[in-house]
């Protein structure tokens, strides 16, 4: 799918604002502000793997410490994941933001990771029959 | 003659012709995913504890009765014991503990192990220390059950990070042996 037109992009880049207007209005509507940092965690979910896909060197340099690297990145991923959903759960448990807020800002937060998701899935490079 | 490859020798009559090396390289990368997921979902399991019990009011209609119990440090321990037995379990190379491929020496090979048994120990002595809190304190003083919860949130804790290092151990030692083969 090296083609996937301009389509795609306009329609990622809406549910994209739909996510963040989600988990601001999670916020706004309440006055508090905690919530954004679900954002922040959704945003930052993707680091950890590109950074170790892309310090990982080429292939013949990245068989010397084997594949403790691309592990710790996805390691690293799956928590920043859980915790984003886990954060909003946690903070509604406590009563410290209302029940639709916790739901808002879930669902944001889904729709932003779905699109970083989408778009890394739909704009691969062509070198991705190996990992 | 020529002896046939091994995964098409035709005497081989129970050779399951599923392709292997799809499958455990994506049961690898679910492992790592899964592990952790396991490592977040334990870690704010405890941390939902802790954040309740700073947050407890006084029920509603008995405004002057304050929550009798809260989150103390000793609910915090069994739980760094088991951080720090995930971390050294997890440090160690898995090849110096089954002892292969001549590295260095043998007294090598018993240190890694004697290593990894503190390892193990401390995460068993977190998962036996979490039940100790929740019987010794919560338990036995028969508190009502939104402070029990805290005792439950530490012992779900620590199987979830016993888990947690399982399935980890688990993917990292199933997929290792397909990295090898796809280096050569």
């Amino acid at each position: 799918m090296a083609h996937a037109g301009i389509k795609t992009v306009i329609l990622l880049s809406f549910v994209l604002a739909v996510g963040f207007l989600l988990i601001i209005l999670s916020c706004a509507l309440w006055a508090n502000w905690l919530p954004l940092l679900v954002a922040l965690t959704f945003v930052l979910a993707p680091l950890p793997n590109a950074l170790s896909a892309s310090c990982g060197g080429d292939e013949f340099s990245a068989d010397y410490d084997g594949p403790g690297r691309s592990d710790i990145g996805r390691f690293i991923t799956a928590t920043i994941v859980v915790t984003g959903f886990a954060f909003p759960l946690v903070l509604a448990h406590s009563e410290v933001i209302r029940p639709g807020a916790c739901v808002m800002s879930i669902a944001g937060g889904a729709l932003v990771y779905g699109t970083i998701l989408a778009y890394s899935a739909t704009f691969k490079q062509e070198d991705s029959e190996f990992d | 003659m020529s002896l046939p490859r091994s995964n098409y020798d035709p005497r081989r009559v129970c050779l399951n012709p599923f392709p292997v090396l799809n499958i455990g390289k994506h049961r690898r990368t679910i492992g790592i995913y899964l592990a952790g997921g396991l490592f977040a979902l334990a870690n704010w399991t405890f941390l939902d504890a802790a954040i309740l019990s700073a947050h407890a009011h006084p029920p509603y209609d008995e405004p002057q009765l304050p929550a009798p119990v809260h989150v103390g440090f000793t609910d915090w321990v069994p739980g760094i014991c088991s951080l720090l037995g995930m971390l050294i379990i997890n440090l160690i190379d898995k090849d110096r503990v089954r002892g292969e491929e001549g590295f260095g020496d043998s007294g090598a090979v018993w240190r890694a192990r004697l290593i990894l048994f503190i390892g193990f120990a401390l995460m068993a002595g977190g998962l036996a220390g979490s039940v100790t809190v929740l019987v010794l304190k919560y338990v036995l003083e028969e508190y009502a059950e939104q402070y029990t919860y805290y005792g439950y949130a530490n012992v779900s804790q620590n199987v979830a990070l016993m888990l947690s290092t399982i399935v980890l151990w688990i993917s990292q030692s199933v997929g290792s042996e397909y990295e090898y083969n796809l280096s050569i």
